[in-house]
């Protein structure tokens, strides 16, 4: 359904993406991780006709993003990271804009707005003013706004961000439908967990390369031993340090305030010998813990690692 | 049905619905005729002197003075009703989405042009009735009105298409109004300078190459000058520089290549306005053709 050859896109000196590649399946959810700057926004854009890729090619649904933009409009739903709504408009009122722009006929209009509102669970909002609504029900009518024309794919950059934990959890049941509907959809986010759950496929996005892809299960497979110690020092950060990195199951060492952040790929049994042995030394370790480290961050360390 | 359903243009209704919808709007309205009405009714009141007798003269000047004044204030708001609606619409980041839809750009910047254009356009048909009393007393012909509603008309949608020009060329609203109001200075300024210019430049080769008084000046100048909006307006009432016009049109001796200034005016005003918003509607495209290689 989406297909990517080679894109670069260059602004000024910085190349945003330097040739990037990947397939979408009709009906798969795909998960675009990577932290910012990394080119997910610029790849999205590309996709959804709103900015021309410096070379290489990207087809949507078989139409050329460059040259057939308005067949690719008709395929495409496309939910911007933020977005702005209208004053003095409803939330009907909203939506029926939108439709009106894809030419739906009003009787058309008049079935359709409802249903989709009721799909975002917006139905008690209808006669609303959209900016009156809260940053999680703008978000909800953002999605219901760019589903108006049933397009087969959807475009969401970073549709949780700024959303509190129970908006998140909305927005995620939403989009869980609307892939049991088969529609296609592309979704960035910088949080891999907040994926998983409902991707297909996951492609993780660094420096405008695509640095790896593969399904939830194989990525969690490649991430399997790998966590962050968590090593709080009352002294001796340097002595510590070294010690750290001297070990050959530590990948990198980081200082945050007064606690190490160590990468560690060892076993229990490693990480029990590790533990001995800053003991062994005598430094002053108030507390020695596993963290919860952000999936994604450890995996760019891994194929950083992979990649050296 | 096909026809109509592709001439129906989203913006335009939606801006209407959500302009007209609130108080503002009546607001408005009332406050321009109050202070229109108020200006021209004192004017009526001053100049018949609590006399009985109304002489056609009065009507005249009354008619020029609301003219004017109502073209000042088409000039004076245009370009700020115009001037954001490509870049308030960046601005509110509601732009990018507005792009990935079925409309076209050409609906788009048509649609936002006529719908800023509509409420001026509005007010000044809401004026219509304070030049029915004017009008009652005589003194001017209908002529003169149709020609007076034209000339705000093209000034309007003329200026508009460029605030429209520069709202989708600047990233920041406030820019682009000022951008428009020094354009709009900038042509109304110029023109007349280069008039004067232009006259003192032939008047000179005229001293120089001691020509013949009878001999008449090039008409160039003149064509300069009718683009020049006040000019154009003075004109409508056979009043300001176009003279030579006026004798040879009174005395029936009009050479053919003797353009009415009026419509010099109207023409480049449409042509204007054709260019402000084909370049808009080009630029506005987020994937376009290139009009030269890189």
């Amino acid at each position: 359904m989406i297909q990517i050859d080679n894109l670069r896109k260059r602004y000024g000196k910085m190349e945003a993406l330097k040739g990037l590649s990947l397939e979408i399946g009709k009906g798969q959810v795909f998960g675009f991780v990577g932290p910012n700057g990394a080119g997910k926004s610029t790849t999205m854009l590309i996709l959804a006709t709103l900015l021309e890729p410096t070379s290489g090619k990207a087809y949507v649904g078989g139409f050329d993003v460059v040259k057939q933009p308005r067949e690719v409009r008709r395929l495409i739903g496309y939910m911007p990271d933020f977005f702005g709504v209208y004053d003095n408009v409803t939330a009907e009122e909203y939506l029926d804009f939108y439709a009106s722009n894809y030419d739906i006929s009003p009787q058309e209009r008049k079935e359709i707005i409802p249903q989709l509102l009721e799909l975002v669970s917006l139905s008690h909002k209808r006669d609303a003013f959209v900016d009156s609504l809260s940053r999680g029900m703008k978000q909800r009518l953002g999605l219901a706004r760019s589903l108006v024309h049933n397009p087969d794919v959807l475009i969401l950059d970073e549709p949780a961000s700024g959303l509190d934990p129970r908006a998140r959890i909305e927005l995620r049941e939403i989009l869980k439908e609307l892939r049991n509907m088969g529609k296609t959809i592309i979704i960035s986010s910088h949080i891999l967990p907040e994926l998983a759950e409902m991707c297909d496929v996951i492609g993780i996005i660094e420096g405008g390369e695509l640095v790896a892809t593969g399904s939830v299960d194989e990525i969690y497979a490649k991430m399997q031993g790998y966590k962050v110690l968590k090593v709080r020092m009352l002294d001796q950060w340097e002595e510590a340090t070294a010690l750290l990195t001297r070990h050959d199951k530590v990948a990198s060492v980081k200082k945050d305030g007064n606690v190490l952040l160590a990468d560690f790929t060892g076993t229990d049994q490693e990480q029990a010998a590790l533990l001995q042995q800053l003991a062994a030394a005598g430094l002053p370790m108030a507390s020695f813990a596993e963290g919860e480290g952000n999936l994604e961050e450890i995996f760019l360390e891994i194929v950083k690692g992979a990649g050296s | 049905m096909n026809v109509i359903r592709k001439l129906r243009n989203p913006v335009l209704i939606n801006e209407w619905k959500v302009r007209m919808r609130s108080n503002r709007a009546a607001w408005v309205t009332t406050l321009y005729l109050l202070v229109l009405g108020g200006i021209v009714l004192t004017f009526i009141f001053l100049r018949i002197n609590f006399e009985n007798r109304y002489d056609p003269d009065i009507s005249r000047e009354i008619f020029m003075f609301l003219s004017i004044l109502q073209f000042g204030m088409i000039c004076l708001f245009t370009p700020g009703l115009t001037a954001g609606v490509i870049s308030g619409e960046r601005e509110r980041q509601t732009l990018s989405v507005l792009l990935t839809t079925n409309l076209t750009a050409t609906k788009l910047i048509l649609g936002k042009w006529l719908a800023s254009l509509s409420f001026m356009i509005y007010l000044v048909m809401a004026s219509l009735p304070l030049y029915g009393i004017v009008f009652l007393y005589g003194g001017i012909s209908p002529i003169q009105l149709v020609q007076v509603f034209g000339l705000y008309l093209v000034t309007m949608l003329g200026l508009g298409s460029v605030g429209v020009l520069f709202s989708t060329l600047m990233k920041r609203t406030g820019v682009s109004i000022v951008l428009t109001y020094a354009f709009l200075f900038a042509y109304t300024a110029g023109t007349f300078f280069l008039y004067v210019v232009a006259q003192e430049m032939i008047d000179y080769q005229r001293r120089m190459a001691n020509l013949h008084a009878m001999q008449p000046n090039p008409v160039w100048p003149e064509w300069l000058l009718s683009l020049n909006p006040l000019a154009v307006g003075l004109h409508v009432f056979e009043e300001g520089v176009f003279n030579r016009f006026h004798d040879l049109k009174a005395a029936g001796n009009l050479p053919f290549w003797m353009i009415d200034p009026y419509w010099l005016y109207i023409l480049f005003f449409v042509l204007l306005t054709i260019g402000s918003l084909e370049l808009s509607i080009y630029l506005i495209k987020p994937v376009r053709k290139r009009l030269w290689k890189r």
